[in-house]
Protein backbone atom coordinates (compact mmCIF):
# COMPACT_ATOMS: atom_id res chain seq x y z
CA UNK A 1 0.00 0.00 0.00
CA UNK A 2 1.74 3.30 -1.15
CA UNK A 3 1.92 5.49 1.68
CA UNK A 4 -0.19 8.98 1.75
CA UNK A 5 1.58 12.47 2.09
CA UNK A 6 0.17 15.46 4.24
CA UNK A 7 -1.66 16.92 1.00
CA UNK A 8 -3.15 13.65 -0.02
CA UNK A 9 -4.28 13.10 3.78
CA UNK A 10 -5.71 16.72 2.97
CA UNK A 11 -7.40 16.42 0.36
CA UNK A 12 -9.25 13.13 1.29
CA UNK A 13 -10.83 14.83 4.19
CA UNK A 14 -11.54 17.81 2.40
CA UNK A 15 -13.51 15.39 -0.17
CA UNK A 16 -15.49 13.77 2.44
CA UNK A 17 -16.36 17.07 4.24
CA UNK A 18 -17.39 18.30 0.25
CA UNK A 19 -19.80 15.03 -0.27
CA UNK A 20 -21.61 15.22 2.79
CA UNK A 21 -21.83 18.85 3.54
CA UNK A 22 -19.73 19.15 6.14
CA UNK A 23 -16.62 21.61 6.66
CA UNK A 24 -13.58 21.01 8.30
CA UNK A 25 -12.53 22.05 11.73
CA UNK A 26 -11.79 26.00 11.21
CA UNK A 27 -9.41 25.64 13.80
CA UNK A 28 -6.24 24.76 11.03
CA UNK A 29 -3.94 23.92 13.86
CA UNK A 30 -6.60 21.24 15.17
CA UNK A 31 -7.75 19.95 12.17
CA UNK A 32 -3.61 19.73 10.83
CA UNK A 33 -2.75 17.26 14.03
CA UNK A 34 -5.72 15.22 12.87
CA UNK A 35 -4.49 15.13 9.03
CA UNK A 36 -1.68 14.47 10.47
CA UNK A 37 -2.75 11.19 12.70
CA UNK A 38 -4.94 10.17 9.78
CA UNK A 39 -1.59 10.14 7.39
CA UNK A 40 0.17 8.24 10.37
CA UNK A 41 -2.93 5.88 10.49
CA UNK A 42 -2.91 4.91 6.87
CA UNK A 43 0.84 4.27 6.41
CA UNK A 44 0.69 1.30 9.75
CA UNK A 45 -2.10 0.52 9.04
CA UNK A 46 -3.31 0.63 5.25
CA UNK A 47 -6.18 2.63 5.90
CA UNK A 48 -7.32 6.23 7.61
CA UNK A 49 -8.36 4.39 11.25
CA UNK A 50 -10.04 7.83 13.23
CA UNK A 51 -6.92 9.27 14.83
CA UNK A 52 -8.95 9.51 17.91
CA UNK A 53 -10.10 5.71 18.21
CA UNK A 54 -7.13 2.86 18.48
CA UNK A 55 -6.94 -0.14 16.54
CA UNK A 56 -8.29 -3.58 17.48
CA UNK A 57 -5.84 -5.42 15.06
CA UNK A 58 -7.38 -5.32 11.71
CA UNK A 59 -9.39 -4.06 9.12
CA UNK A 60 -11.96 -5.99 9.59
CA UNK A 61 -12.40 -5.10 12.85
CA UNK A 62 -11.96 -1.51 12.77
CA UNK A 63 -14.42 -1.10 9.76
CA UNK A 64 -16.75 1.23 12.07
CA UNK A 65 -14.27 3.74 12.68
CA UNK A 66 -12.81 4.13 9.34
CA UNK A 67 -13.05 8.14 8.51
CA UNK A 68 -15.12 9.09 8.18
CA UNK A 69 -16.49 6.72 10.85
CA UNK A 70 -19.99 4.83 10.74
CA UNK A 71 -21.62 7.03 13.80
CA UNK A 72 -20.18 10.44 12.69
CA UNK A 73 -23.71 11.31 10.89
CA UNK A 74 -25.50 10.87 14.12
CA UNK A 75 -22.52 12.69 16.39
CA UNK A 76 -22.53 15.31 13.91
CA UNK A 77 -26.15 15.71 13.71
CA UNK A 78 -26.34 15.94 17.91
CA UNK A 79 -23.22 17.50 18.43
CA UNK A 80 -22.45 19.29 15.85
CA UNK A 81 -18.75 18.00 14.96
CA UNK A 82 -17.57 14.01 14.84
CA UNK A 83 -15.61 12.30 17.76
CA UNK A 84 -12.57 13.44 16.22
CA UNK A 85 -13.49 16.43 15.77
CA UNK A 86 -12.27 16.84 12.34
CA UNK A 87 -15.17 17.61 10.48
CA UNK A 88 -18.21 20.20 11.45
CA UNK A 89 -21.85 20.83 10.89
CA UNK A 90 -21.98 24.19 8.63
CA UNK A 91 -24.71 25.54 11.11
CA UNK A 92 -21.84 24.32 14.14
CA UNK A 93 -18.86 25.81 12.12
CA UNK A 94 -20.75 29.11 11.58
CA UNK A 95 -21.92 29.46 15.75
CA UNK A 96 -18.35 29.67 16.46
CA UNK A 97 -18.36 26.76 19.26
CA UNK A 98 -15.55 24.96 20.27
CA UNK A 99 -15.71 21.27 20.00
CA UNK A 100 -15.22 19.23 23.19
CA UNK A 101 -14.57 15.59 23.93
CA UNK A 102 -18.14 13.52 23.67
CA UNK A 103 -18.95 10.26 24.39
CA UNK A 104 -18.28 7.25 22.07
CA UNK A 105 -21.74 6.38 21.01
CA UNK A 106 -19.84 2.68 20.14
CA UNK A 107 -20.44 2.44 23.86
CA UNK A 108 -23.50 3.73 24.07
CA UNK A 109 -26.55 0.65 24.01
CA UNK A 110 -28.34 2.92 21.60
CA UNK A 111 -25.85 4.26 18.62
CA UNK B 1 -1.03 -4.89 34.70
CA UNK B 2 -0.77 -1.08 34.77
CA UNK B 3 2.86 -0.19 36.49
CA UNK B 4 4.28 -2.63 34.37
CA UNK B 5 4.13 -0.19 31.31
CA UNK B 6 6.53 1.86 29.95
CA UNK B 7 5.55 5.77 30.72
CA UNK B 8 7.04 9.20 29.64
CA UNK B 9 7.58 11.36 32.94
CA UNK B 10 7.14 15.07 32.47
CA UNK B 11 8.09 17.11 35.55
CA UNK B 12 6.63 20.65 36.43
CA UNK B 13 6.27 22.54 39.47
CA UNK B 14 3.22 21.51 40.96
CA UNK B 15 3.60 17.43 42.24
CA UNK B 16 0.14 17.40 44.55
CA UNK B 17 -1.42 15.19 41.84
CA UNK B 18 -0.69 11.98 40.61
CA UNK B 19 -1.55 11.65 37.40
CA UNK B 20 -1.39 9.19 34.48
CA UNK B 21 -2.74 9.87 30.93
CA UNK B 22 -3.34 7.38 28.30
CA UNK B 23 -3.51 8.59 24.79
CA UNK B 24 -3.09 8.10 21.78
CA UNK B 25 -0.06 10.30 19.92
CA UNK B 26 -2.36 11.37 16.81
CA UNK B 27 -5.80 12.22 18.83
CA UNK B 28 -6.30 16.26 19.19
CA UNK B 29 -7.89 16.02 22.08
CA UNK B 30 -5.34 13.74 23.90
CA UNK B 31 -2.83 17.01 22.95
CA UNK B 32 -4.87 19.13 24.15
CA UNK B 33 -4.95 17.47 27.49
CA UNK B 34 -1.50 17.16 27.55
CA UNK B 35 -0.80 20.63 26.40
CA UNK B 36 -3.68 21.24 29.42
CA UNK B 37 -1.15 19.92 31.97
CA UNK B 38 1.73 21.66 30.86
CA UNK B 39 0.56 25.04 30.51
CA UNK B 40 -0.93 24.65 34.56
CA UNK B 41 2.61 23.32 35.07
CA UNK B 42 1.75 19.87 36.56
CA UNK B 43 3.94 16.99 37.03
CA UNK B 44 2.55 13.79 35.31
CA UNK B 45 3.23 10.77 33.17
CA UNK B 46 1.84 9.26 29.93
CA UNK B 47 2.14 6.89 27.67
CA UNK B 48 0.85 6.70 23.85
CA UNK B 49 -1.12 3.67 23.94
CA UNK B 50 -0.78 3.30 19.74
CA UNK B 51 2.67 2.78 20.17
CA UNK B 52 3.10 -0.29 22.76
CA UNK B 53 2.01 -4.12 21.21
CA UNK B 54 -1.61 -4.67 20.38
CA UNK B 55 -2.13 -7.24 23.04
CA UNK B 56 -0.23 -5.32 26.04
CA UNK B 57 -2.69 -2.29 25.04
CA UNK B 58 -5.55 -4.42 24.82
CA UNK B 59 -4.50 -5.72 28.66
CA UNK B 60 -4.15 -2.04 29.76
CA UNK B 61 -7.36 -1.05 28.63
CA UNK B 62 -9.26 -4.74 30.07
CA UNK B 63 -7.07 -3.45 33.42
CA UNK B 64 -8.65 0.18 33.48
CA UNK B 65 -12.03 -0.73 32.67
CA UNK B 66 -12.42 -3.16 35.60
CA UNK B 67 -10.75 -0.83 37.45
CA UNK B 68 -12.71 2.08 36.90
CA UNK B 69 -15.71 0.52 35.28
CA UNK B 70 -15.89 2.52 32.37
CA UNK B 71 -15.48 2.86 28.62
CA UNK B 72 -12.01 3.10 27.97
CA UNK B 73 -11.84 6.04 25.33
CA UNK B 74 -8.95 8.81 25.02
CA UNK B 75 -7.45 10.73 26.56
CA UNK B 76 -8.05 8.46 29.76
CA UNK B 77 -6.89 9.99 32.59
CA UNK B 78 -6.27 8.35 36.44
CA UNK B 79 -5.83 11.06 38.96
CA UNK B 80 -4.23 9.93 42.43
CA UNK B 81 -5.10 6.19 41.51
CA UNK B 82 -9.13 6.66 42.29
CA UNK B 83 -10.12 9.40 40.23
CA UNK B 84 -10.66 9.42 35.92
CA UNK B 85 -11.54 11.56 33.17
CA UNK B 86 -12.67 10.17 29.70
CA UNK B 87 -11.73 12.06 27.32
CA UNK B 88 -10.91 16.08 27.40
CA UNK B 89 -13.98 18.60 28.00
CA UNK B 90 -11.81 21.13 30.00
CA UNK B 91 -14.03 22.54 32.71
CA UNK B 92 -13.93 18.49 34.16
CA UNK B 93 -10.15 18.57 33.89
CA UNK B 94 -10.10 21.78 35.82
CA UNK B 95 -12.54 21.04 38.64
CA UNK B 96 -11.12 17.70 38.80
CA UNK B 97 -7.13 18.62 39.39
CA UNK B 98 -8.52 22.07 40.97
CA UNK B 99 -7.45 24.42 39.03
CA UNK B 100 -8.37 28.08 37.44
CA UNK B 101 -9.18 28.79 33.94
CA UNK B 102 -6.43 29.69 31.98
Amino acid sequence: MPEKNLDQTRTFAQMVSNKQGWVLNPDAEFTDSLVEGLMANWNRYGYFLCPCRDTEGSREADKEVICPCAVSWKDIDEYGHCFCALYFSKAFAASGAAPKSIPDRRFSKEK
Amino acid sequence: MLDTLTYTEVDGPRKDRQITVYALSTCGFCKRAISFLNDKGFSYRYIYMDQIPLETKNQAKKALKERFKDDVAFPFAVIDEDKHLVGFIEPDWVNTLGVGRS
